[in-house]
């Protein structure tokens, strides 16, 4: 496979991780009273890959 | 409209506005890209990553793309089904302790529809957050390594949603059971977790259970799993999940009076 490919082939990877973190960063922003403080969450959300949003869509929205 | 249907309604917009029916379907895709990614590319993740010394061969076999699809199933069993029970561990649970559920009871509510539309929108969006995982990793299998035999796929995800049913309907009985959000999700994680490693561990001496059900849908893309163990099996199950939507109704029921206001 010619690199094209291999790049067109990791590129919805890449798009689902960027998109995941900044909708969950405006989703961060635009909560007035998640569990937790923002600034940990932010930094959550932006460093740890994949788990991060996970965690505060699931734990930090206080949805539940 | 029917009381079940306005209920259910209710529950589409709830999963609407806490975004539960976009990213759960969005994980379980991105871990099914993952895997195929990630075993196309382990030569070169080795190579670079690996710390190897100069000169170092190592032999890496081709995966068969059967394999590859086993292994999806291996991240669904560890993470996915964690997210699908953290996602829906306050469904029952959270609803009585953040108030919705006081709007709801003073009503004369029939709690097998509100169970029941519950269970149903849970298992709608799981059941459909796995078929578009398995289908993206059975495409990216298809790209990078090579076919996997259609209807040997469909009747393993067809098995493979059984068990996405059993595991929906044990986090809701739990969450109508227990007191909070996080003890429903410490009772079904364990009843998951610890009942499947029971079951590896002990489980040669009966063939079936409802914690076989994934190990069966693997082998229907390696052939055929013992049909009459797989029917069994299939049956316990369903008769499993209709108990727990007994007991999860009659415990939403009994617990009903415990809602803050």
């Amino acid at each position: 496979m010619d690199q094209s490919t291999i790049v067109l082939l990791l590129l919805p990877i890449l798009l689902i991780q960027i998109g995941l973190m900044i909708f969950t960063l405006i989703d961060l922003i635009k909560n007035p009273n998640p569990n937790g403080p923002k600034w940990m969450w932010a930094v959550l959300i932006v460093v740890v890959n994949i788990i991060g949003p996970i965690l505060y869509l699931v734990i930090g929205r206080r949805n539940y | 409209m029917n009381q079940f249907g306005i209920l259910f309604h209710k529950e589409w917009r709830e999963n609407l506005r806490n975004y539960k029916i976009f990213w759960i379907p969005i994980v379980f895709i991105l871990f099914g890209i993952l895997e195929p990614v990630t075993n196309y590319f382990l030569p070169q993740l080795l190579d670079s990553l690996g710390n190897l010394p100069d000169g170092a061969v190592i032999e890496l076999p081709v995966p068969k793309p059967e394999e590859i699809l086993q292994a999806v199933i291996g991240q669904y069993q560890l993470i996915g089904m964690a997210i699908l029970i953290l996602a829906y561990m306050g469904t029952i649970a959270g609803e009585r302790r953040s108030g919705t559920a006081t709007l709801l009871y003073v009503r004369p509510l029939s709690f097998r529809d509100y169970f029941l539309s519950k269970w149903l929108m849970a298992s709608i969006t799981g059941i459909v957050s796995v078929w578009l995982g398995l289908l993206a990793a059975y495409y990216y299998t298809f790209l990078l390594f090579n076919q996997v035999e259609i209807i040997p796929f469909l009747q393993f995800a067809g098995t493979y949603s059984i068990w996405i049913l059993v595991v929906v309907t044990i986090v809701l009985a739990a969450s109508a059971a227990m007191p909070n959000a996080g003890l429903a999700a410490a009772v079904s994680l364990a009843l998951v977790f610890f009942m499947q490693i029971v079951d590896s561990l002990v489980g040669a001496y009966w063939t079936f259970s409802p914690m076989k059900i994934p190990v069966y849908a693997v082998q229907w893309l390696n052939g055929e799993p013992d049909l009459s163990d797989y029917w069994w099996t299939l049956g316990i199950a369903f008769a499993f999940i209709l108990a727990l939507l007994f007991f999860g109704t009659g415990m939403a029921k009994k617990k009903a009076s415990t809602a803050k206001v």
